[in-house]
């Protein structure tokens, strides 16, 4: 066990390392957090049909046209919108979910301005595996932003 | 006859307003998991408790008030990674307040999410979060308080992976997880059916915690609360596996084994109800 009085200190030891990677991921995290921020504007619309947004979420970088595969616990009796989104302009992405056996069990969705969303309602509880694609003809890198809520 | 009510016209109408609008009218796609061509994200999120309590109220009316359990759990000399998972089964028991609304135990439980945010050294991340918790409390704002508990996690995890901590982050989330559970089998146990037992389908959570604690280095992996944490983990897993529908006896002893693991850091022993 760890007295608790040395905890604090530790971490000082790792603090030039943690600077320098610090600073050299800037640009990158700042970039990363705007797709999840777009993708957030997408889904704040509903929440006044009562849809709880969760904080979590998943984000990185992309290439276009690669498909992401991201898999996720689904729970039956509540529903789902998952919204994904990129910061690059004049760029699209599409989002879709699937069984545990890869069927579509896309209800609705929508993909328009680099947002993208799609709602679901599971008939069974378990994994569900929700894809992203971003597509840009300018950008081969790209970034990318998943958030869901649930009601 | 009124243009607009000839049958031609609305089956047009009908046909065009359908093919416009956002749902699917397509041969549903299906793609092919084992051979995906594409990236495979491997960061997990992890579902906060009020995400299958929202289900279970849908479907019945649970005792919430008397699933609250306050610990007193001494945080004197604990291992940091113990602490992270006291702290995420905190935040869920704060869910269990929200869902019985009872605005004195959150209050309670907000000031005591302060306390080992402290001790993980924390506070400054956190106090606002515990802050609101406890007002939106008193003003019986329950959506606020859900929220702002998600947030609270979310923030001392995002914390931790600023510092590539991410083993403690994990250990947030397992903690939390636990905690759920443990008050999901509780709960379905008293009210059995079966479409409620479905909700602890989840072996691909588990699995995902299992190789979180089989990852962990470090003095803690090897103590004797770790040993029976990483013990616990596996019998689920096998249980999970095993059934395909959890019948009650399935859904009591995930709740004994659950139990048994939230013993070796944050029930005090005999803590639990009866």
């Amino acid at each position: 066990m760890i007295p608790l009085k040395h905890m604090k200190h530790w971490k000082w030891s790792f603090a030039p390392i943690m600077a320098i990677c610090l600073f050299t991921s800037v640009p990158l995290l700042g970039s990363l957090q705007e797709g999840v921020s777009l993708a957030l504007e997408a889904a704040f619309p509903y929440v006044k049909d009562g849809f709880k947004i969760r904080e979590d979420n998943w984000h990185g970088e992309t290439t276009s046209n690669k498909p992401l595969l991201v898999k996720h616990q689904l729970f039956r009796g509540n529903e789902y919108w998952f919204w994904a989104a990129t910061s690059f302009p004049d760029s699209d992405v599409t989002v879709s979910i699937f069984d545990g056996k890869g069927n579509s069990v896309s209800l609705e969705s929508f993909s328009k301005d680099g947002k993208s969303g799609v709602r679901v309602l599971p008939n069974k509880t378990g994994t569900y595996f929700i894809r992203v694609i971003v597509t840009s003809t300018e950008h081969k890198e790209l970034d990318w932003g998943l958030v869901y809520g649930y009601r | 006859m009124n243009f607009l009510t000839h049958p031609v016209i609305i089956l047009t109408l009908l046909t065009v307003s359908f093919s416009t609008g956002k749902s699917h009218a397509q041969t549903p796609e299906r793609i092919d998991l084992t051979a995906f061509p594409g990236e495979i994200v491997k960061d997990v999120v992890i579902p906060i408790p009020a995400e299958i309590f929202a289900v279970l109220d849908k479907v019945g009316e649970p005792d919430w008030e008397n699933a609250i359990i306050h610990v007193k759990t001494d945080m004197g000399v604990k291992d940091r990674g113990f602490l992270a998972m006291s702290f995420g089964s905190l935040v869920a028991e704060g869910f269990i307040a929200v869902q019985a609304e009872s605005s004195d135990d959150i209050q309670k439980i907000g000031r005591r999410s302060l306390e080992f945010a402290e001790a993980l050294g924390l506070e400054n991340a956190v106090k606002q979060h515990s802050l609101t918790v406890i007002d939106s409390a008193k003003d019986n704002q329950w959506n606020r308080v859900r929220a702002e508990l998600d947030k609270t996690q979310q923030t001392v995890r995002n914390t931790m992976d600023q510092q590539r901590d991410q083993e403690i982050s994990g250990l947030v989330s397992l903690g939390g997880w636990l905690r759920g559970t443990n008050v999901l089998t509780g709960l379905i146990a008293d009210d059995y059916t079966v479409d409620k037992a479905e909700l602890l389908n989840q072996p691909d959570l588990v699995l995902h915690f299992r190789e979180l604690i089989a990852g962990i280095t470090g003095p803690i992996r090897t103590t004797r609360e770790m040993v029976e944490i990483e013990t616990g983990l596996g019998r689920i897993d096998a249980m999970m596996r095993e059934n395909e529908r959890f019948s009650v006896d399935v859904v009591k002893k995930l709740h004994r084994i659950t139990t048994g693991m939230l013993e070796q850091f944050y029930f005090d022993a005999g803590a639990e109800k009866e």
